[in-house]
């Protein structure tokens, strides 16, 4: 019998399934508007271009920003309109606090943590949930650097008419001492409302870039400096030992070294006088064909892998947004990524397509320094809200790149670098005096006939380091022309004067 | 905190609070109305079932659930259409009157019948009992549980 | 046909005299919490407002309850035995909308009646009364489909006929075609033609649904559905595409085709059908996505808004930033929404992007109660569909309950950029007198719907050819 009828009972059913998906649905939805409330919360509240920014940015003073003695670097001033503006200390900071203008927005530390100086975020993500039920929700905090005032004017003093950059970091905790970029700009006309478009029309027109930070965002031909990466991966993989030597060497040094048909040549070491270098000597003297050779017996992927780990290949997490470090362009079918021996031949020593930051190469000195621990770079150790209460960031360790036992290979043979008969022929200046130090120069040859970029790495004492340092000058000419004797006087400073 | 604070504070969280007050009256609601509804096996109070149609309409074997009054006819406003020759406009209506149902006769001209006998004006009816409209008989059923 | 029909005696006025007040106590009651809500809303908007216990335009949350208590009496005095639930949930989401349009600068509308120009929350709280006036009046005297029912193809038409009109007369919004201008009356057809899109849908398979039983369509190797399904499936694909192409209005196009598919899949129960139509969908969105730039712009914002948040993605990007600005108990009304030179961050907040607004002052812990409101909805939307009489009112219940459920879905969910974003209204919720009519309809018909005691529904018809054959055969 048919049922007429009997038809709604399966139409029920199906009414009731399509409830579900509907309940379903808003279940997801649900999940959405956790996602976005709870979840990406906190960083949608920081977006500098969130209103909320925006507008607190025009009523809010902002905190300021204070060195490691409690120096202010950057506070406030008020205008004929009572509009207040951003007031800085000293052009040689432009790099790192960047610039707060109500016409041209945000740039550096001042972007970075924009959030933190207008209040709409705090330190603590408890008090920031809180915050939300107050009739103002703003909550300006001061930002407290590790970097030091005078540190940071005597760097960018010493660099004077050059571009280059200085980086300075204490091994033990990652905390940036002074981190220089040239040319500087006056970034207290960029806020100020009166003098602000003429300042950005005549820093947009300049040719030398002065807002690119150079020490974080430029990248340069490292040369010679880039053995000490090299180094810690052949030691690391075991590819070469200390007292490894390679027997055609002390010949290449006047016929040149050839590798698949290309000759890489030296030659600027004679008085080695056809010895063949261990690892100590190859890295006093410089060796580009004892690293040439060290790089091929490596491997690419090698060379890759450590560099990897020391922070090559991604931007390095720090409190300002950092260029990418490579050894290569990558795409190349031997290991690592290079195209072929000869590529990484050269890259073993710092040319070919190898790119670092200052940052980078801070860092890499900073590893072998600490005894193979990197801590993650740090620049804002504290935030101090309103009601003075201060909330510290604490040091990270970021990765253990080597073992302790080739970190102290490494840095006795950048001691020699520094101290020995032949090394300080290559690093005239360096040495800080009456107080072990290492190091190790950089010549990057940038092709055409302009002079090199002049770079050193270095940190003392041998045995505490209690400062790592970085020093690129472009076109400076030889690493012992420029870079060495600037670290000499700016590590001399820091440990005889400021440590203290 | 002040006072001001602290009470745009509690002006806020009863706002919030009080949606779900009412969320919650509203559930308390419907579950009620799933629990009774889970009682009462179904609404209808009995079944026509079509035993013979020999237009067609109402097809044989085809059901009515009922309702307290239901009409029978030709006319397309009845509740239950009878589309026979012999069947009046408005030709009966089936009544369920506190506890039993009824079978009234509208005036029609040719009868209506229980169990093959002629009915005057109304006569009670049980289920399980045949009615005949014109030709077509259906007959009362009880309610589906 | 006069509900008196219906009666044993015929007597014109039986219908009047029948009735006898009869109380709604769970309604009153859960009205008086509306009372209650929306009262500690104003509150606590003009305690941030002014510093004092000063509810915020006390009048207009005022006149809107005393506008639901009449609805509320208009029913008592009624007697009818409908749901006491669907006019307090509906209340309060148009409450919370209004407390909103309280909220926001009041000259984002300027609505002008005769010599007066009503304000944003003015004009919003017009069209809720008149919304309440709308569904109550459907409640109270809609006894009988049969207007719905015989007449689906004029429905269709009219449907078609309005649509027709919004392609001729149409005017551009935002790059969709969205509002016609007929003198001094305006609206969006698009949510009046959402109505009349189920009430015809409803009727046609409620209708054709006994061929199901045993016909398939053969196509080579497939088995396709009988003509009768896979007629209207393609039409509503080709009705859904040209509503993009010519009116660019996605967000109509996508809950009228999932509506359909839906509905069509509570009609048949098979799941082969929503494939089909899924199917379908993808290659039209495709089609779309290859062939319009609107398509195209609109995917790729939800791809990637940040990549345009200061062009195209601005109002998507600020709506995230919204939400994350409310955070777990939002900001409080009144306290969001921070203005730059007094403008709004979201344009169109008081439509498209009213969740985003919710989000952003009530929190998570808003928006889910909101998002459990729609559900109360749709719950008693399905529960009046499954106690139906018969197949069209099922059909009729289900399709208006969706129409509510999807449009809520598709809305918060472009909000929250799960989806891309569509430019239709949170019902109840946006402000706009098309949408809060449209959904008052929604309310009205199902209120009516839900009245166990209304006149019984004709007779399923015979079906015919091969089927009657094969149910003859059934009965000997």
């Amino acid at each position: 019998m048919t049922d007429w009828g009997g038809q709604r009972a399966p139409l029920g059913r199906n009414v009731l399934r399509v409830g579900l998906v509907l309940v379903l649905a808003f279940v997801v939805l649900a999940g959405g508007d956790g996602y976005w409330q709870v979840m990406q919360a906190q960083p949608l509240s920081a977006a500098p271009d969130n209103p909320a920014i925006i507008a607190a940015a025009r009523q809010v003073v902002r905190g300021r920003i204070l060195d490691r003695d409690g120096k202010v670097l950057a506070s406030n001033a008020i205008d004929a309109a009572g509009q207040t503006y951003r007031v800085y200390a000293d052009p040689s900071l432009s790099g790192v606090l960047g610039y707060a203008s109500l016409l041209y927005g945000t740039a550096g530390l001042e972007r970075a943590f924009d959030a933190q100086l207008t209040g709409i975020r705090s330190a603590d993500p408890v008090a920031d949930m809180l915050r939300k039920f107050q009739a103002s929700p703003y909550d300006p905090s001061d930002l407290t650097l590790s970097l030091s005032l005078p540190l940071q004017e005597r760097a960018t003093a010493l660099l004077g008419k050059d571009r280059g950059a200085v980086v300075m970091l204490d091994p033990s905790t990652g905390h940036i001492l002074a981190m220089a970029s040239t040319p500087t700009f006056d970034a207290s006309a960029i806020a100020d409302p009166a003098t602000a478009k003429a300042a950005w029309a005549a820093l947009q027109a300049d040719p030398g870039k002065p807002l690119l930070d150079r020490a974080v965002q430029g990248l340069y031909v490292p040369g010679s400096v880039f053995k000490i990466v090299t180094a810690l991966a052949a030691l690391g993989s075991g590819a070469i030992a200390p007292s490894t030597t390679f027997p055609q060497q002390p010949a290449a040094e006047t016929n040149g070294l050839i590798v698949s048909g290309y000759k890489v040549v030296d030659g600027h070491h004679p008085f080695t006088d056809g010895e063949a270098l261990d690892f100590v000597h190859a890295v006093e003297v410089s060796c580009n064909i004892y690293f040439a050779l060290t790089g091929l017996k490596l491997g690419g992927a090698g060379l890759s892998a450590e560099a990897e780990q020391l922070g090559f290949g991604a931007p390095i997490p720090f409190d300002l947004p950092t260029a990418a470090s490579q050894i290569t362009n990558g795409g190349g079918n031997i290991g690592g990524g290079f195209k072929d021996d000869v590529e990484l031949a050269n890259a073993a020593y710092g040319q070919a397509e190898v790119l670092v930051t200052p940052l980078q190469m801070a860092l890499v000195a900073a590893a072998v320094a600490n005894g193979g621990q990197l801590m993650r770079p740090e620049l804002v150790t504290g935030l101090t809200d309103r009601s003075g209460t201060v909330h510290r960031i604490d040091p990270q360790s970021w990765r253990d790149v080597v073992a302790p036992d080739v970190a102290d290979t490494v840095k006795a043979a950048m001691e020699q670098a520094v101290e020995s008969e032949w090394g300080s022929y290559f690093t005239p200046g360096a040495k800080v005096p009456g107080i072990p130090t290492a190091g190790k120069t950089g010549t990057a040859q940038l092709g055409g006939s302009g002079e090199p970029n002049s770079w050193f790495i270095g940190f003392a004492p041998v045995d505490q380091p209690k400062v790592a340092i970085a020093v690129v000058v472009e076109h400076g000419g030889g690493g012992g022309a420029r870079a060495a004797p600037m670290a000499g006087q700016l590590m001399t400073y820091y440990l005889k004067e400021l440590a203290q | 905190m002040d006072g001001f604070l602290l009470s745009l504070w509690i002006a806020r969280l009863a706002f919030l609070g009080l949606l779900y007050l009412f969320l919650f009256a509203v559930v308390r609601v419907l579950l009620r109305d799933l629990r009774s509804a889970a009682r009462e096996p179904g609404s209808e109070l009995g079944r026509l079932v079509v035993v013979a149609s020999p237009e067609g309409e109402p097809p044989p074997g085809a059901v009515f659930p009922l309702d307290a009054v239901t009409t029978l006819g030709r006319d397309v406003n009845n509740t239950v259409v009878i589309d026979d020759a012999f069947a009046s406009a408005q030709h009966a209506a089936l009544t369920f009157r506190g506890r039993a149902w009824y079978l009234e006769d509208r005036g029609s001209t040719n009868g209506t019948y229980v169990n093959g006998s002629l009915i005057e004006d109304i006569a009670p009816l049980g289920f399980g009992d045949e009615i005949q409209v014109g030709r077509v008989r259906l007959r009362l059923e009880r309610p589906r549980s | 046909m006069s509900a008196a029909t219906a009666r044993p005696r015929s007597d014109p006025f039986a219908a009047l005299r029948g009735v006898k007040p009869r109380p709604r106590p769970r309604e009153l009651g859960l009205l008086v919490l509306v009372a209650v809500v929306l009262v500690a809303g104003s509150v606590s908007l003009g305690l941030y407002r002014t510093h004092r216990l000063d509810p915020a335009d006390g009048g207009v949350v005022v006149s809107y309850l005393i506008a639901l208590g009449i609805g509320h009496f208009a029913q008592v005095l009624a007697g009818r035995r409908t749901d006491q639930v669907l006019l307090p949930a509906m209340g309060l989401l148009g409450g919370i909308g209004l407390l909103v349009m309280i909220r926001l600068p009041q000259e984002l509308v300027q609505q002008s009646f005769g010599g007066t120009t009503l304000g944003l929350a003015q004009a919003q709280l017009a069209w809720l009364v008149l919304a309440i006036v709308v569904a109550s009046v459907l409640a109270i005297i809609v006894r009988n489909d049969s207007w719905l029912r015989l007449y689906k193809y004029t429905w269709a038409a009219a449907g078609i006929a309005l649509l027709l009109a919004t392609f001729v007369l149409g005017r551009d919004r935002n790059g969709a075609t969205l509002d016609i201008h007929l003198g001094p009356i305006s609206g969006q057809p698009s949510e009046l033609l959402k109505v009349i899109l189920v009430v015809f849908l409803a009727a046609y398979l409620s209708e054709n649904r006994p061929l199901l039983v045993e016909q398939y369509t053969r196509l080579g190797p497939f088995r396709l559905p009988p003509l009768p399904y896979l007629i209207p499936m393609v039409a509503m694909w080709a009705l859904a595409l040209l509503i993009v192409v010519v009116q660019r209005d996605l967000g109509a196009a996508l809950l009228f085709f999932a509506v359909f598919l839906l509905l069509l899949y509570v009609a048949t129960g098979r799941a082969t059908y929503v494939v089909l139509g899924l199917a379908a969908f993808v290659v039209g969105s495709f089609l779309a996505y290859k062939l319009f730039g609107v398509v195209r712009e609109r995917v790729d914002i939800w791809l990637d808004p940040w990549s345009v948040a200061q062009g195209a993605g601005y109002q998507v990007v600020q709506a995230l930033y919204a939400f994350g600005r409310g955070g777990i108990l939002g900001t409080g009304l009144g306290a969001g929404l921070p203005t730059i030179g007094g403008n709004l961050p979201i344009p169109e907040v008081n439509t498209d992007f009213v969740f985003a607004a919710l989000g952003e002052e009530l929190g998570l812990v808003g928006v889910l109660a909101v998002l459990g409101l729609y559900l109360v909805i749709v719950e008693r939307g399905l529960r009046i569909a499954a106690a139906a009489a018969d197949d069209f009112r099922a059909l009729l219940a289900t399709g208006l309950t969706l129409v509510v459920g999807v449009q809520a879905f598709v809305i918060a969910a472009g909000n929250l950029k799960l989806i891309p974003l569509t430019g239709i209204t949170l019902p109840f919720v946006s402000y706009g007198g098309s949408s809060l009519l449209a959904n008052a309809l929604v309310v009205g018909l199902l209120l009516a719907l839900s009245d166990r005691g209304v006149e019984a529904p004709p007779p399923p018809r015979p079906p015919g050819g091969r089927l009657a054959r094969l149910v003859d055969r059934g009965a000997r």
